[in-house]
């Protein structure tokens, strides 16, 4: 698990004062609140006194997490303990008396956590994606992109589109992203896509290599935005995978099955992967991808050496 | 405080507790329950009403026991009695496959050790229970625990966690002063808290007829090492004494069953408390549950990072140390008892029989 990577762990809307929540990342269990004023704070969700989850706990009117154990207080941002009720005293704690803290930021809707407390924050951005959801996937991560590079239409569906097997684009590495656009099709009565010319729309996927969070856009054959979406997969306990997902439809769609996406629901991540299928997936996009990720892994290091 | 002198161990082995306090950090630190199989010691296996003629099956440390009686008399067995000795026997029974058994204080008790150590002096005092057994089945009752038994213990012997865990059934962290002490033996630990007005119990104020918003709080937990077993005896006042067994027999080393016995004869019969405070058990454990459930895998292994305590907690640490020393002496081949835990605790416990 690369210690720099900001994993987006929870929606916004997710992470409350009103209760502690648990993600994980990989075997790493965090807990997560927000304080009084809408702060997010994350810490190692193992209480370092007895090890009970401090997501059992609660969240206090100073914002500090206490222990539902046996009450240990700690403050959010540094994870030191701050208070132990019972021994009703003002001594201040050692500083190795603390939970683990890590590093949180806060954007577009996504609560994004990295396990280096001192990791500089990612580049806030304003994306407005009203949509939203989380899934747990019984996929682990690597799988689960891979999946998702070779048949989106196993992870996720768009109402009313259909996957090509056809690239327009195979994966590049664009700014640091890998990215890949595939020709889609509209549902109904038209030729197969096999015996297809042209195709209506297309999905550009850029994925992050590190993480695997992926912007989604799908665009018309004028280029004009349909959908876009960001789904962020993040390694959790036992193998599954947990996706937090926001989209938004363009207000201004052209064509009847273009606008037919604003009735229903437009976008979802499928929680099961259907296992028939992919296990008899052909790997295509994924395979590209390992190679791309090595080659820019290999760049990284050269570039920290030099 | 306790009104006696402790008993201090009748050997000239020395303490089990290190006086260096690194030394005692350090066996506090390597802590690791999962690993700790203790030998040679009576386990309350079955309530005696549950032993009939029809054979019950326990467990100790996956130890098959069957439990049954014939012309009354209670019997434990590695094997059921229908199947009779099939496959490969254990040094735990004799060659008919039988294992030493002792009735008593309303417990059926298997031996889990060499039978031939088997002596009823190794059975714990239990004062408050009536030795021939016979409390009211409303008084009787089975939980289990989603972990490891010295866990469990653990979890018994620091009360803090009640004010926060069990607040809705015995009241919050809101008091005047706390002290906690804590006496041992090589066999035993026992560990005295003493509030000072403290919030009222709720089920004490809904159900016991307290009226004040205040009590002083006296409660005691003893712990017998080898058997897992430990008394609980609450004293409130204003309020009805609270006396609890509360044995935690390790049917494997990551599942505990309690089958306990909360003797409130001492209240009332008019007195709703009587007949409440023994089904509380249910709700209590499930509580703890949430804690010890996921503490237990955490505490499968040794880990790098060391525990933080508190000064409140020196009894769960020296339960640790204890713990720690019965398991090194018996991997020398050494599981003599040095110490009586059959001798009457009332004293030790500050219970004074009616
Ligand atoms: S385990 Fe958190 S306060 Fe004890
Ligand atoms: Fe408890």
């Amino acid at each position: 698990m690369a210690q720099d990577a900001w994993w987006a762990v929870a929606r916004s809307e997710e992470v409350t004062s009103a209760k502690p929540i648990n993600v994980d990342i990989g075997d790493q269990p965090v807990v997560l609140w927000r304080d009084q004023h809408g702060a997010a704070h994350a810490l190692e969700d193992r209480c370092p006194h007895r090890r009970a989850p401090l997501s059992l706990g609660c969240v206090l009117g100073n914002g500090m997490i206490q222990c539902g154990y046996h009450g240990w207080t700690f403050d959010g941002e540094t994870g030191h303990l701050k208070n132990i009720p019972n021994l009703k005293s003002d001594a201040k704690f050692p500083p190795i008396y603390r939970a683990t803290p890590f590093g949180v930021a806060e954007s577009a809707g996504f609560v994004r956590v990295c396990l280096n407390a001192k990791a500089t924050a990612p580049v806030a951005t304003n994306e407005n994606l009203p949509l939203s959801g989380t899934v747990n996937v019984a996929l682990d991560h690597d799988q689960y992109i891979a999946a998702l590079f070779d048949d989106p239409a196993l992870v996720l569906a768009m109402r009313g589109v259909r996957f090509t097997p056809y690239l327009t684009t195979e994966l590049i590495v664009e700014q640091g992203l890998l990215v890949m656009e595939r020709s889609c099709q509209w549902a109904g009565p038209h030729w197969p896509a096999p015996f297809s010319s042209d195709f209506p729309i297309s999905l550009r996927i850029a994925t992050d290599p590190l993480t695997g969070e992926s912007e989604l856009s799908l665009r018309d054959d004028m280029l004009r935005p349909v959908l876009t979406a960001r789904i962020a997969p993040v390694p959790a306990a036992r193998g599954v995978t947990q996706v937090r997902w926001r989209a938004r439809l363009a207000p201004q769609r052209s064509g009847l099955m273009a606008r037919a996406m604003g009735t229903g629901t437009p976008f979802t991540l499928r929680s099961a992967i259907d296992g028939a299928a992919l296990r008899v997936l052909k790997p295509s996009a994924s395979i590209h991808a390992a190679a791309l990720r090595a080659e820019l892994t290999a760049r990284a290091q050269q570039s920290s050496a030099a | 405080m306790l009104d006696v002198t402790h008993p201090s161990s009748s050997d000239d082995h020395g303490d089990a507790i290190p006086s260096d306090p690194r030394e005692f950090a350090a066996k506090v630190n390597a802590w690791v329950p999962h690993d700790i199989v203790l030998k040679d010691a009576w386990f309350p296996l079955a309530h005696s009403f549950a032993v009939t003629a029809k054979p019950v099956r326990r467990a100790v440390y996956s130890q098959p026991y069957f439990l049954w009686r014939e012309h009354g008399v209670a019997l434990a067995s590695e094997f059921h009695p229908a199947a009779g000795l099939i496959g490969a026997k254990s040094t735990f029974s004799d060659a008919a496959g039988r294992y030493p058994v002792i009735e008593k204080y309303g417990y059926v008790w298997g031996w889990f050790g060499n039978p031939a150590n088997a002596a009823p002096e190794h059975v714990p005092s239990l004062p408050y229970l009536p030795e021939e057994g016979g409390l009211p089945l409303h008084m009787l009752g089975t939980v289990r625990f989603d972990c490891t038994a010295p866990l469990s213990l653990e979890n018994l012997i620091d009360l803090t966690h009640a004010d926060f865990l069990h607040a809705d059934v015995v009241g919050d962290e809101i008091m005047d002063k706390e002290t906690v002490e804590v006496f041992h033996d090589s066999e035993t630990i026992t560990m005295v808290r003493t509030c000072v007005n403290k919030s009222v119990a709720p089920i004490m104020k809904w159900f016991g007829g307290v009226k004040s918003d205040v009590q002083q709080v006296r409660q005691v937990i003893r712990i017998y090492l080898r058997s897992h077993a430990a008394i609980a005896y609450g004293r409130f006042s204003p309020g009805d004494n609270v006396q609890l067994f509360h044995p935690c027999v390790p049917e494997t080393r990551d599942r505990t069953r309690l089958d306990y016995a909360m003797n409130t004869t001492n209240v009332k019969k008019t007195n709703l408390f009587r007949y409440l405070m023994p089904k509380a058990s249910y709700k209590v454990s499930r509580q703890d549950s949430t804690m010890t459930s996921p503490q237990s895998p955490r505490y499968m292994h040794p880990e790098k990072r060391k525990d933080l305590h508190s000064p409140l907690d020196e009894a769960g640490q020296k339960y640790r140390v204890l713990m720690l020393a019965l398991a090194e002496r018996q991997a020398r081949g050494d599981y003599a008892y040095r110490d009586n835990v059959s001798a009457d605790c009332s004293d030790i416990i500050g219970y004074q029989k009616p």
